[in-house]
């Protein structure tokens, strides 16, 4: 019975090639759409599956309230790992202090390379489970040791054997190589760490993290830990919210709480609002998820809408297969077998379309999927996809048709009443309403990336690159340096800061000032820089002055942005004096003599932060800004300023940015979703549009008589087309009027998550509802005037 | 008895009028009869017919098939009970265009679950004693009026039904061919199955046992 299902199935489609194709090839982009995206989220929610102990994870986080305004961040002070070692070890079976992922330079024999990786406590790798390759998993005991990846290990050694070798870092000290471990894959939270040194080794090479081992306030560090096997994240939480005020007084001023973030929500649920976690990605992995489904239903319409309009044709063939003894649900069976095989092709067909344009959405969604041939699970997934596809695309089909009786198809006085394409109608605008409210987004998703680009920033960041000088290398090199750059031409002005300019490393409180209100807690962003800092970013100073290196003074001096002039209430900034409130040991008062234009460092959606650019008196230079001569072209300033660097520092890799990519950088999420999205809506229309031309040729074709006898009394070509398209073009104006409402709601509710964003228009919407009658109208029209132009004679005599 | 009609009707209703199509028909039919319903156009001879094969409901009345009361039956009952005893014949034969003759004669076998190996021999059967064995791969739409009607009738015989219901069988046919497929039923009749044939010819009406006449819905 079902080989003979198959047959008729294979028989009808060869036959109908042009519904076949339209059928087919709608339903092959919806299905290659929806397992794209399946792919997408699979990947989202396998994010730190590669950790075997992914389940028992967590790390430390810290809610702080500043002025009513709760923070939530991983960043903790040192003193917590005592406390913790001292008296909450049961509910821990590892506990790992880490260093942020910092870039460090590796050094063997000649080959000097620069990588990504962390400092941290012994239990880390056994905690992450890597899959040691070479070497012992325990391989950060020793201060002097270090574990490199693979592919790291390859860079650096070549085909020699690693173990025991030198690693000479960052010019500074050596370290030997104890273990290689395999690389960690891409889609997870440590997928930068390319090696692992032992925390002591941090701490003991650096002042700042010695003098923070008893800092309550100092929170710079990052910790890890794998709870144990008996308890829950839950418990291990409640027992940690206090730790921090009970140990240190100052720390109920901002009513700081601890909590474990387990690993499962660290790239999806990452997000919070107030103190509250409030989702994060997983918005995406709902959007694209909702996506997928529309568009797999709308290639479903098509499938329906096409199969339902071809019922005269097929209801004869109902009629002889009852009156010959075919029960119902065997038809039923019948058409459903049909769906199943046109879907089964139109998946073959997606899986090639999905894995000739993965790379490029790879590419795009910034994503490392491979297609997944060898997976089980896959394969179990697809054939229940087929079947749900099948069995939505072909139910109402095969309800339909199969209710026809056989008396009155036979007798041929069947025809479809004056109501039977409501349904199909219902579909067509329902499929409208979708492709306009994703056009829509689409358009208010750009608008918003515009419109956040097009904000003036503050400094000009066309022009300048950005050095880092993390390597003690650099130490007392600046003065030099920025001579040298300048004598070769390629400079005119260059400085040091402390963070780039695209970012705020650091935030300070703790001062007092003149005018300061009672119980205010400040928070303000906190960069040292060189003298030259305005002057390499073409940063406007608004009141007072620059930095002056004539002023030995002003190694004690501060210029505020704006932003800060007002947070903190100041009226006459300018000679004033930001003084340090801590009374046993404290630093220097600062004293403003400038106030700079805001400058957008975070986010370009949001209100720039008050900020602080203060007079880098300790060498705490992070990267060098160098303003490249205008008169000539990037390529030959990089050229002369690469090989003035190699005479300097022969050893370290000239690693270099583009400021302005940089910044671009900020909008790289916004822009990958809004070029998925414009994708995904292109092909969204294009579906809905294949079942229209669909559908208008099977109008056309039903009511060729009619043409023909209107023609016959006088129908323009233009009468006809009008008769034809305006069915239609209603349709997609109801659509329209349903999708506005739908797309504002969503639209206007993503956009009230930035700050700093556009204002909706009447003629985007507008815009919209015209393009989609627009794309209406060609596809109509291409069937309608065939059929306007058709010779009514011939049209008469097919009766 | 095969089956038996007592006062059935049937009717349709416009306007607030009742419009009958079928009025108090009471008729038995006998095992091994062979019966010409005639009529004048909508006198209601193919509305009876589909009462009879079970392609149409009633109104009123009682139809007792072998002595079940199809009325009451549930619609897999019923389709059971025709499948089983009764075959169809149009007058447009009604092929499946998609189907070889082939696979049109095995259609109601596959209905019926007949396995697949006896499927096969009963189509050759069939086939051979129809001979249209060299016709078998072709399409209906590849075959003449009169042999596309033969495989009409071969299709209704495949499944070795009691009844054969033939709805003007020879109206689309030459005289030629309508008398080899009259004689095709004749022969039939006499190995024993039933049939009754709707026909405006009174000449083939001549090949049955017995006629009805119908007149707006009402036997006389």
């Amino acid at each position: 019975m079902f080989k003979n299902y198959l047959k008729i199935a294979w028989r009808n489609l060869s036959k109908n090639k042009g519904y076949t194709i339209i059928n087919l090839g709608g339903l092959a982009i919806g299905m290659a759409v929806t397992l794209i995206i399946g792919l997408w989220i699979m990947d989202e929610l396998s994010h730190n599956s590669y950790f075997s102990n992914k389940n028992r994870i967590a790390q430390v986080f810290q809610s702080q309230t500043f002025n009513g305004e709760t923070g939530t961040g991983p960043a903790i002070p040192r003193p917590l790992e005592m406390a913790f070692r001292e008296s909450y070890m049961d509910n821990f079976k590892h506990m790992v202090m880490a260093s942020w992922t910092t870039s460090q330079y590796l050094k063997y024999k000649e080959t000097s390379i620069s990588r990504e990786g962390n400092f941290t406590q012994r239990e880390a790798p056994e905690m992450l489970d890597l899959n040691i390759l070479k070497g012992e998993m325990d391989g950060i005991r020793e201060i002097n040791s270090i574990m490199l990846s693979k592919s790291t290990a390859e860079a650096l050694f070549g085909n020699e054997d690693p173990i025991g070798k030198t690693v000479e870092v960052n010019s500074q000290y050596d370290m030997m190589v104890t273990a290689v471990f395999e690389d960690i894959p891409f889609n997870t939270s440590f997928n930068d760490t390319h090696f692992l040194m032992p925390w002591d080794k941090y701490v003991s090479i650096n002042e700042w993290i010695k003098n923070a081992e008893d800092q309550w306030g100092n929170n710079s560090f990052q910790m890890f830990v794998q709870i144990s096997d008996n308890t829950t994240f839950e418990s291990v939480t409640a027992k940690i919210l206090n730790v921090k005020q009970e140990l240190n007084e100052n720390s109920k001023e901002f009513n700081a709480q601890l909590f474990l973030l387990p690993m499962e929500d660290w790239h999806l649920r990452s997000r919070f609002e107030n103190g509250k976690q409030v989702g994060g990605r997983i918005k995406y992995v709902w959007l694209f998820g909702i996506i997928g489904a529309f568009v797999l239903l709308l290639a479903c319409i098509n499938f329906m809408n096409l199969s339902t309009a071809r019922s005269e044709k097929r209801a004869k063939e109902v009629g002889i297969r009852k009156s010959i003894g075919s029960q119902r649900s065997q038809l039923i069976n019948q058409f459903l077998g049909e769906s199943f095989v046109v879907v089964l092709l139109a998946f073959l067909i997606a899986v090639v379309i999905v894995v000739l344009s993965l790379n490029g959405f790879n590419e795009l969604a910034r994503k490392d999927i491979d297609f997944p041939w060898s997976s089980m699970g896959f394969w179990a997934a697809s054939l229940a996809f087929i079947l749900f596809t099948a069995l939505l695309a072909g139910s109402y089909p095969a309800l339909y048709l199969s209710s026809f009786r056989p008396v009155e198809v036979l007798k041929g006085t069947f025809k479809a009443g004056r109501h039977s394409g409501l349904p199909r109608k219902i579909l067509v605008v329902l499929q409208f309403t979708v492709s306009v409210a994703f056009i829509i987004g689409t358009v208010i998703v750009m608008q918003q990336i515009n419109y956040a680009k097009n904000r003036p920033i503050g400094y000009d960041k066309e022009g300048l690159v950005q050095i880092p000088t993390m390597s003690q290398d650099f130490q007392g090199k600046f003065e030099l340096m920025r001579d040298e750059f300048i004598a070769s031409g390629a400079v005119v002005e260059m400085s040091t800061s402390s963070a780039p300019t695209t970012s705020i490393w650091s935030n300070r409180s703790g001062f007092v000032w003149e005018g300061k209100p009672e119980g205010f807690q400040e928070d303000l962003a906190w960069t040292e820089v060189s003298p030259e800092y305005a002057k390499s970013l073409n940063l406007k100073i608004v009141q007072g002055r620059d930095f002056s290196r004539e002023f030995p003074s002003d190694s004690n001096a501060v210029l505020l942005n704006e932003t800060a002039v007002k947070y903190m209430g100041l009226e006459n900034p300018i000679g004033k004096f930001i003084k340090d409130d801590d009374e046993e040991d404290p630093s220097p008062p600062l004293k403003i003599i400038g106030v700079v234009q805001d400058m957008i460092a975070q986010s370009p959606y949001e209100p720039v932060k008050q900020g602080m650019y203060v007079f880098d008196k300790y060498g705490n230079s992070s990267y060098y800004n160098l303003r490249l001569n205008p008169a000539q072209s990037a390529s030959q300033n990089l050229a002369v300023i690469e090989r003035v660097f190699k005479e300097h520092f022969p050893d370290i890799p000239f690693q270099y940015d583009f400021v302005d990519q940089e910044y671009g950088e900020k909008f790289a999420a916004e822009e990958r979703i809004g070029r998925l999205s414009g994708i995904f809506t292109a092909l969204a229309i294009l579906i809905s549009c294949l079942g229209l031309f669909g559908l208008t040729s099977f109008v056309a074709e039903q009511r060729t008589k009619e043409i023909g006898v209107r023609k016959v009394l006088g129908a323009s070509v233009f009468n006809v087309w009008n008769m034809l398209s305006k069915d239609f073009l209603k349709l997609v104006i109801i659509s329209c009027f349903i999708a506005v409402p739908i797309a504002y709601y969503v639209m206007n509710g993503w956009l009230q998550e930035y700050p700093y964003r556009v204002i909706l228009k009447w003629w985007i919407f507008a815009l919209a509802m015209l393009g989609a009658m627009a794309v209406t109208i060609l596809t109509v029209s291409f069937q309608a005037i065939r059929a306007a132009k058709s010779n009514p004679a011939r049209s008469l005599r097919t009766e | 008895m095969l089956l038996e009609l007592n006062n059935i009707f049937k009717w349709v209703t416009t306007g607030g009028q009742r419009i009958f199509l079928l009025k108090d028909i009471n008729l038995q039919v006998e095992q091994g009869e062979f019966i010409s319903v005639m009529g004048p156009s909508g006198s209601g001879k193919s509305t009876l017919l589909n009462v009879i094969g079970m392609l149409d409901t009633f109104d009123e009345g009682e139809y007792n098939f072998m002595d079940e009361s199809v009325y009451s039956l549930k619609e897999k009952h019923r389709a059971n009970l025709y499948k089983q005893y009764i075959g169809f014949v149009f007058q447009s034969y009604h092929l499946l265009d998609d189907l070889t003759v082939q696979e049109n004669l095995e259609m109601p076998l596959i209905y019926k679950k007949v396995k697949g190996s006896e499927r096969k021999a009963m189509v050759a059967d069939m086939l051979d004693r129809f001979n249209i064995v060299g016709k078998k791969d072709l399409f209906p739409a590849q075959l003449s009026g009169g042999q596309q009607q033969l495989v009409g009738v071969a299709r209704a015989l495949i499944a070795n039904p009691k009844l054969i219901l033939a709805d003007e069988p020879t109206g689309n046919l030459n005289s030629k061919q309508g008398e080899e497929i009259m004689e095709l039923f004749k022969q039939l009749n006499e190995e024993g199955v039933t049939i009754i044939q709707v026909t405006h010819s009174e000449k083939n009406a001549e090949y049955g046992s017995r006629i009805i006449n119908l007149l707006d819905g009402r036997m006389v």
